[in-house]
């Protein structure tokens, strides 16, 4: 699980967008929890489309649950004005982001990877002398989408890929996290969507968990790191790909355009940048471009504005 | 492996000499034009009426007014509580959509009617809440843009369906869009094909611009943003897997689109746009899409 990485400092809601996008009406949802979800949006930047809002409103009753609060319009005003808001908007995002680390998490975007971004990558690096990739798993949590990525990588060791050294930075800034993450074990949770074929060739049964082979833990470089830490951010050199999911949703958005503009100098021309599947960089950064993958959203680096991107 | 270009004056050839070629069914086009009149004068007994004389197309018309994609929530049980809840516009909507599927040559073609129809209907709800997120006048004709911008896939599917065929399998053996493995393959693409039927037809000059040049929008001249708009539509449906049923392996960055630019001219507000949120309300959609069709197709 993602823990909280900073405090936010109060709701910032970023400036509303000159455009509004019309809602899509999906069945009409219910008001209060459109402005639910866009409160989410707006200080978070993950989304819950119309056909996620059901999900959205069973995290909202476990917090109203606890918090005894009947009506949505009532927790909308426990998240927005009641003292303690922030406490609870952090409670709702940790409600929000449970469950999300697993294996394979989001195969659509992890075969984009495969087929679309690490070709790209290779043909831009193929005139230098060193054949070597950095992935950087920023915010790696219990470790699942190190050892995903990296299981990949076997997986497709036969192709171009077996030519290249990828080396496989994992940080996060919880302790207990990166712990678990070493130990590599795991729970039913963490292993439901590895097909049996993963499950034979890349674990070993342990009681009633699953650890991860040997030969998928050599290499990966486990370290804490705070991601509002601003010199060591620097330090981070020559990345080819950042996957970033569900991290930055607790950032305020000022910190959040701090780790945007390290993340824009830790990578390469060439390089991309991953969020969460429903994450979104608008309103933080007008320098990454969104482009579109099949299944998926990824964002490449544009050109940098004149002030060095400080123009919000 | 691949025959030799077929070449324009083959499909021209095909195209004269075919006796069944599709029409529009016959019920849309007079209710079509009277929906032209200005609302107040229209009659929602009449617009039953017209849709009621084709059974198959009213029982469609119905099921897709139960979808959330077109319904307000409330059950609708006849066609004239659809047209009374959703309007007449969107029963026109809802009729031609169907009246489109009825378009496809029946029988064994190679190509799936269903991924056919997701792809225009997915199109086509695209190109509409586009159009209303971007206050673009219109989003009516947006809509109907979507939905008839591939045309000529239908023509190619009567003309040529061994031809067509080779094509649709070396566009998806190589994940490649379909207009390209259609211009080696046949030496004309379904723009071409859908823009000489389209004229045959005599649909508007922007409708005719939509179909001949939704891959190259930057050839449109009266109409470049509403084909601009179709063309962007188009890509992020095919990004999102409504894709006549394969995935094309390509990165699309909308930001250096020639699609892209010419909408920018028309909304200037463009580059504020969010188009990370557009993406996920676009996927969240197509679901329903997928379901829709299946249950209509099934019916």
């Amino acid at each position: 699980m993602v823990e909280c990485r900073c405090k936010p400092k109060g709701i910032r809601v970023s400036p509303a967008p000159a455009l509004q996008i019309v809602p899509l009406q999906l069945g009409a949802p219910e008001p209060d929890l459109v402005r639910i979800r866009d409160l989410i949006y707006n200080v978070a930047g993950i989304f819950h489309p119309d056909n996620k809002l059901r999900l959205l409103q069973d995290r909202c009753s476990r917090r109203m649950k606890e918090l005894k609060v009947q009506t949505l319009r009532e927790y909308f005003e426990c998240l927005t004005i009641r003292p303690l808001r922030q406490t609870e908007l952090n409670a709702l995002l940790n409600e929000i982001t449970i469950g999300e680390t697993c294996f394979f998490r989001n195969r659509p975007q992890l075969e984009a990877l495969r087929r679309i971004v690490i070709p790209n990558i290779l043909a831009a690096k193929s005139q230098l002398p060193q054949r070597r990739l950095r992935i950087w798993s920023a915010g790696c949590s219990t470790g699942e989408e190190p050892y995903t990525l990296r299981m990949m990588q076997l997986e497709d060791a036969d192709r171009e890929l077996r030519k290249w050294s990828v080396e496989i930075l994992a940080t996060d800034l919880n302790e207990r996290s990166l712990a678990h993450a070493k130990a590599a074990l795991y729970g039913e949770r963490s292993t439901r969507n590895i097909t049996f074929t993963c499950r034979e060739k890349y674990f070993l049964p342990s009681g009633d968990k699953l650890r991860v082979v040997p030969t998928v833990r050599a290499n990966i470089n486990f370290s804490r790191l705070n991601l509002s830490d601003d010199p060591r951010m620097s330090l981070m050199k020559n990345i080819d790909v950042i996957f970033c999911c569900n991290v930055l949703i607790y950032f305020d958005l000022a910190s959040k355009q701090r780790v945007i503009r390290h993340f824009y100098d830790n990578l390469l021309p060439h390089g991309y940048l991953f969020l969460g599947q429903t994450e979104s960089l608008f309103g933080v950064s007008d320098e990454f471009r969104l482009v579109h993958l099949p299944g998926a959203t990824a964002y490449v680096k544009g050109e940098r504005t004149p002030a060095g991107g400080e123009s919000k | 492996m691949i025959s030799a270009p077929l070449g324009k004056e083959l499909l021209l050839q095909r195209l004269d000499g075919l006796r069944q070629i599709p029409t529009i069914p016959a019920v849309l086009t007079p209710l079509l034009r009277y929906l032209e009149q200005p609302v107040e004068q229209l009659d929602v007994q009449k617009v039953t009426d017209y849709i009621a004389q084709d059974k198959s197309l009213a029982a469609q018309c119905l099921h897709m007014a139960n979808s959330p994609l077109f319904g307000r929530g409330q059950k609708v049980e006849s066609l004239r509580s659809a047209v009374l809840t959703l309007g007449f516009h969107h029963v026109s909507d809802i009729a031609m959509s169907c009246g489109v599927l009825n378009l496809l040559p029946t029988g064994k073609t190679g190509m799936d009617p269903v991924v056919f129809w997701e792809h225009s209907l997915g199109c086509a709800l695209v190109c509409r809440h586009l159009a209303r997120s971007l206050r673009l006048p219109d989003p009516g004709k947006a809509y109907l843009a979507g939905l008839l911008h591939d045309l000529g896939i239908i023509v190619n599917l009567w003309v040529l369906p061994k031809e067509f065929l080779t094509a649709f399998e070396l566009a998806k053996n190589q994940s490649i869009p379909l207009h390209e493995a259609e211009e080696r393959c046949l030496g004309f693409t379904h723009c071409d094909s859908g823009g000489l039927l389209a004229e045959k037809w005599q649909l508007p000059a922007g409708l005719i611009e939509v179909v001949t040049y939704h891959h190259a929008p930057e050839k449109a001249s009266q109409n470049a943003p509403l084909v601009a708009l179709v063309h962007i539509a188009d890509l992020l449906c095919r990004m999102s897997g409504l894709n006549y049923g394969y995935v094309e392996e390509r990165q699309w960055n909308l930001f250096e689109d020639s699609g892209f630019a010419l909408l920018a001219q028309d909304s200037t507000m463009l580059r504020e746009f969010d188009w990370a949120r557009f993406t996920f309300e676009v996927d969240s959609y197509l679901d329903e899409v997928h379901g829709l069709v299946r249950a209509i197709y099934r019916t």
